[in-house]
């Protein structure tokens, strides 16, 4: 390891700093938890590990607590990288791993906590929300070890796990995720540990998580939209339209802000503004500042082999005058869109807020089931301007700009934040709705 | 098909100047399923009676006046009627908008919509009551001013049911062909010369009472969009408090704060700080206003009820309405002149004489600058200088343009018609023949194509208020300089406004909320289905029908252009150098034509006619 080689690596290290940054945004650890690491090839074409330093703060991370370990024997760099280097070397080792991330994802783990004793085999987790069932490929298992962090046991345990998931569990201790680029093993671990807060919420607002389990397993299809498009691991710094500097502007404030306000799992969900033959499609719409996405300018005719994702965009545009579209997997409305009112055998159809700013943006917002018609979908999303389909996300739409459209899915979050709140609390929703909303 | 009685009366009252001779007729609810009302049902009529080919200032010429379902209701600002007539500025399709109180003391006779047909022999006014409608002999009228005029025809009211007047001035008798017709004094029916066309009629005033009220059908989904509505109005600032602490006038700073406040015949958008301090809106706040006013059922209440002290140059002291900020801003910085008193002044003699202040100030701005280029020489006995600058010669000019004497009766053809005189027609900064407002299009792509396509010439209401998009939208604000978003940006702004003209309500509760709460109100009122979706296609229905006139009135692509100074003479912005190229407008224009669905001529075609269910001419 030597100071030399971070003088040809500031791509390398920008992209450190900027996950790092990014997991503390979104809350995946504590300042100085978790781990990131890639193999990289030096100048000479050997490939090396590259980790974080142990007890590094992560939002702010210097060149010196970026490890470039030897792949094939120990060096001194171990003395200074990450306490788990050995966990990812062994990750690394995989078959197309090219990167690894660890986080102790509270979501996830308070998810997948247990009273049983010890020692012991839990269950796998199984997320309930779309991204998660499809991205995680169904379940997340989760390990109990007796030393949860560092040990031998979790060196042979989790990269046999990660050999057939792209993440997994150490019970009470976090998440390892894998990936071909770093972005993609954070992708992975954002999007586990917003499955783990997806199941709270749904816990939390009385939702039998078994049964919904249970009928998620027995036909997937019929509780999921559609599978986002597999995560592409190129093409991040393309931007397609560089000459429209205010609109490109627009879509890194917007996409940033996604992030940022969680409306979106990092790089999931997608944005788009459109013009007469053309549409701006940024399709890994939850982007931080300084990572970023590709920025692609799109023919605004339906081709064969668009996907699902893109194609709806195309749809909304040829059926409307709108010229914004927005759709984020916002997890309080993907929770919220299971909600039953007491007594009640179905899900609500609508969510109603009870908060004075939420009720005068919207009377309502519709939930619709996941396999919508186009038809039913673009007549709800004309009227409301923004629904909530369960399992398959929040979709919004602007007349004019993308900070409108920005501002649907989030005063959706806040909306659904409050009567999560209010059922927390034990409060009756149907008293606390105004009257009229029954009617809209 | 909604019932007929919910919003409306279900009554059009035609009226044959020539015979003198007027008619209730059967409201078709079918147009009101699809025009809406205001400006929708308005120029559907206007289109099923006139011949586009007419002479604008002949007896051919049809003025029709519409409300709408919501006028009448306690909906925030729906008092506002519209009108619409072959303008005599543009030769192409007039649509003129006004607030006050006349739109709602007309639905209050009993009426939903007024066609205006052919030339009274001599100057008549009309009394509209539910009781009885009368064509009057309007000889004592003819020559007085509009406040002169609108106070004879209030006198000896009935307490209580005081009466409403729209008139004319001596600038409407004079067809001058920028000549607005007023309500409440000082309340305009402003652009595209409505007066002119009115006194081309020999139509001097209409009179209006009544206390019909509006019946609405679903009280519950009105009251919705109602609530929803004026708690958004409470919240946007604009709506809340800046209207009505500071008036359109408030815009001064901010405009010029973004560099789009035009200067000297919009040769560029430069002012002095302290220029601009003398005629903004706070100083109007601070040393004019005597207190804001508001329209019918407007909470928002911009107003500018105002006061002039005397000064030494021996003018008295006066009351009035005004300045607004097209007004401040045409006969202000576009002639060189930052004297808010003079402006105010002469905004009072516009209000009286009953001239549109956009187009007058423009106007008198071409002639400013043709003067200074020696094109053109005040006729001797004015005695006026012409110079950039001059606020006197304000309120003379008012006076000679509305009369037709001197140098007035130039000016009274509007900028167009007075710089082609002058063999200097690139110095009207106008669109169609309307002079362009206080917004400069070099500052703002969207509100570019806006000017260049408003069915009406340039017009910052009929073409899209862009600029409250760009630069105080809240959330919507639009990217400027985006080649991009404006042709579907400045449609959905085109097709907003729309909306609210054939609501009968204002641009500016724009500020606050856009369809949804007007679509709640206009269902609840009609028990109608006005979803969202199929307001958009009234909007849609409306744009097309309007082209389509002006394509039988001859309009062609040239005329959705603007002028070459644009293309031609940049200014600067954030230290960049901005024009509006001529490949830009020409790219905007192919664009816009497209998103409108129209063909590459500008050319509504008979599928989208079909798709729209309009109704091809009557033969």
């Amino acid at each position: 390891m030597t100071g030399k080689d971070w003088q040809a690596s500031e791509e390398l290290l920008g992209l450190f700093q900027s996950l790092g940054r990014a997991s503390l945004l979104v809350d995946l650890q504590d300042s100085h938890s978790g781990n990131m690491s890639v193999k990289w090839k030096d100048r000479s074409g050997r490939e090396k590990i590259v980790i974080t330093a142990t007890g590094s703060q992560k939002g702010d991370l210097e060149p010196s607590q970026i490890c470039f370990l030897s792949l094939d024997e120990t060096d001194y760099g171990h003395y200074k990288a990450s306490s788990e280097t050995d966990v990812h070397a062994r990750i690394l080792a995989l078959p197309g791993v090219r990167a690894s991330f660890h986080a102790h994802t509270k979501e996830l783990v308070t998810a997948t906590f247990d009273d049983a004793d010890k020692p012991g085999a839990p269950a796998a987790f199984v997320p309930i929300d779309p991204l998660g069932w499809h991205v995680l490929g169904g379940e997340v298992p989760v390990d109990w070890l007796a030393v949860p962090s560092g040990s031998f046991e979790v060196i042979e345990t989790v990269p046999r796990r990660l050999a057939s998931h792209p993440a997994t569990v150490v019970q009470t201790h976090g998440t390892f995720a894998r990936g071909r680029t770093l972005p993609e093993a954070f992708y992975v671990l954002n999007i586990a540990n917003t499955s783990g807060y997806i199941a709270r919420l749904l816990e939390t607002i009385g939702v039998d998580l078994g049964r919904l389990r249970t009928a998620i397993r027995a036909d997937p299809a019929a509780h999921f939209a559609y599978p986002p498009s597999p995560y592409e691991t190129e093409g991040d710094d393309v931007c397609d339209f560089p000459d429209e500097e205010e609109i490109l502007k627009e879509f890194r404030k917007t996409g940033n802000r996604v992030f940022e306000s969680r409306l979106s799992p990092f790089h999931a969900g997608s944005i788009s503004a459109r013009g007469v033959d053309d549409l701006l499609y940024a399709g890994k719409g939850a982007m931080p500042r300084d990572v970023g996405g590709p920025l692609r300018r799109l023919p605004i005719a339906a081709a064969a082999g668009d996907p699902e994702e893109l194609r709806r965009h195309k749809l909304i545009y040829a059926e409307t005058d709108f010229q914004t579209v927005m759709h984020c997997y916002q997890p309080e409305a993907e929770a919220l869109a299971h909600y039953r009112y007491p007594g009640e055998a179905e899900p609500a159809d609508r969510v109603v807020p009870i908060d004075a700013e939420g009720g005068f943006l919207y009377l309502v917002i519709p939930v619709l089931p996941p396999k919508v018609d186009d038809a039913e979908f673009l007549a709800k999303l004309h009227q409301y301007k923004v629904v909530i389909v369960r399992g398959g996300g929040v979709w919004a739409v602007g007349a004019q700009s993308l900070s409108e459209v920005l501002h649907h899915p989030s005063s959706v979050r806040e909306i659904c934040l409050y009567r999560i709140g209010a059922i927390q609390r034990g409060l009756d929703l149907r008293k606390m709705e105004p009257k009229k909303a029954q009617k809209w | 098909m909604g019932e007929r009685g919910y919003g409306f009366h279900g009554k059009v009252l035609e009226i044959d100047l020539t015979r003198g001779d007027a008619r209730a007729l059967p409201l078709d609810p079918g147009l009101v399923d699809l025009y809406l009302g205001g400006r929708g049902l308005a120029t559907r009529l206007f289109y099923d009676a006139v011949d586009p080919g007419c002479d604008p200032l002949g007896p051919d010429n049809v003025v029709v006046i519409a409300a709408s379902p919501l006028v009448g209701t306690s909906a925030p600002t729906a008092g506002r009627g519209h009108m619409v007539f072959k303008s005599p500025l543009t030769g192409f399709i007039g649509s003129a908008n006004s607030g006050g109180t006349w739109g709602a003391a007309f639905k209050a006779a009993g009426y939903d919509a007024l066609v205006l047909k052919g030339r009274a022999a001599a100057p008549v006014y009309l009394d509209i009551s539910p009781e009885a409608v009368r064509v009057e002999s309007a000889a004592s009228l003819w020559g007085l001013d509009v406040h002169a005029a609108t106070d004879r025809m209030t006198e000896g009211a009935e307490p209580g049911l005081r009466p409403k007047i729209l008139a004319i001035g001596p600038a409407g008798e004079n067809r001058v062909r920028f000549a607005a017709v007023v309500n409440d004094k000082n309340r305009t029916y402003g652009r595209s010369g409505p007066g002119a066309v009115w006194g081309a009629k020999n139509l001097k005033a209409i009179r209006v009472r009544g206390r019909l009220k509006t019946a609405i059908k679903d009280k519950d989904r009105f009251q919705a969009g109602l609530d929803q509505a004026y708690h958004l109005i409470k919240q946007a600032p604009v709506t809340k408090r800046l209207m009505r602490e500071l008036g359109t006038a408030g815009l001064v700073e901010l405009i010029d704060l973004i560099r789009m406040l035009p200067h000297r015949n919009f040769m560029d958008c430069s002012h002095r700080e302290e220029d601009l301090e003398r005629i903004s809106g706070e100083t109007l706040a601070k040393t004019l206003l005597v207190r804001p006013g508001a329209c019918h059922a407007c909470p928002i209440g911009c107003q500018r009820h105002t006061r002039v002290p005397g000064g030494a140059s021996g003018a008295g002291d006066e009351k009035g309405e005004g300045p607004e900020y097209e007004t401040t801003v045409l006969m202000g910085p576009v002639c060189g002149v930052y004297d808010l008193s003079a402006i105010t002044r002469a905004n009072y003699r516009c209000n009286e004489l009953g001239l549109d202040t956009i187009s007058f100030g423009g106007t008198v701005a071409c002639a400013m600058e043709l003067f200074e280029a020696g094109a053109l020489t005040a006729d001797g006995d004015d005695g006026l200088d012409l110079r950039f600058g001059n606020g006197a010669a304000l309120e003379p000019l008012a006076r000679l343009t509305a009369r037709r004497e001197g140098i007035g009766n130039r000016l009274a053809e509007g900028s167009r018609r007075l710089a082609a005189f002058c063999g200097r027609p690139e110095l009207s900064m106008s669109v169609k023949g309307l002079e362009i407002p206080g917004y400069d299009p070099r500052a703002s792509l969207t509100q570019a194509l806006g000017y260049m396509t408003s069915p009406t010439g340039a017009c910052h209401l009929r073409g899209g208020y862009a600029v409250s998009l760009a630069f105080f939208g809240g959330a919507k604000e639009i990217p400027r300089f985006s080649l991009l978003q404006s042709p579907i940006a400045i449609r959905n702004m085109q097709n907003l406004g729309i909306l609210q003209d054939s609501l009968g309500v204002c641009r500016f509760t724009g500020y606050a909320f856009a369809a949804d709460p007007w679509s709640r109100m206009a269902s609840g009122v009609t028990g109608l289905d006005f979803s969202t979706a199929r307001l958009e296609e009234v909007e849609n229905r409306v744009a097309v029908l309007e082209r389509l006139f002006n394509i039988e009135a001859g309009l062609t692509p040239a005329d959705d252009w603007l002028p070459a100074r644009f293309a031609s003479t940049p200014i600067v912005i954030d230290g960049r150098e901005r024009v509006v190229s001529e490949a830009a407008m020409e790219g905007m224009r192919r664009d816009y034509y497209r998103v409108r669905e129209w063909d590459a001529a500008g050319r509504p075609g008979p599928a989208l006619l079909r798709a729209l269910s309009i109704k091809e001419r009557r033969p």
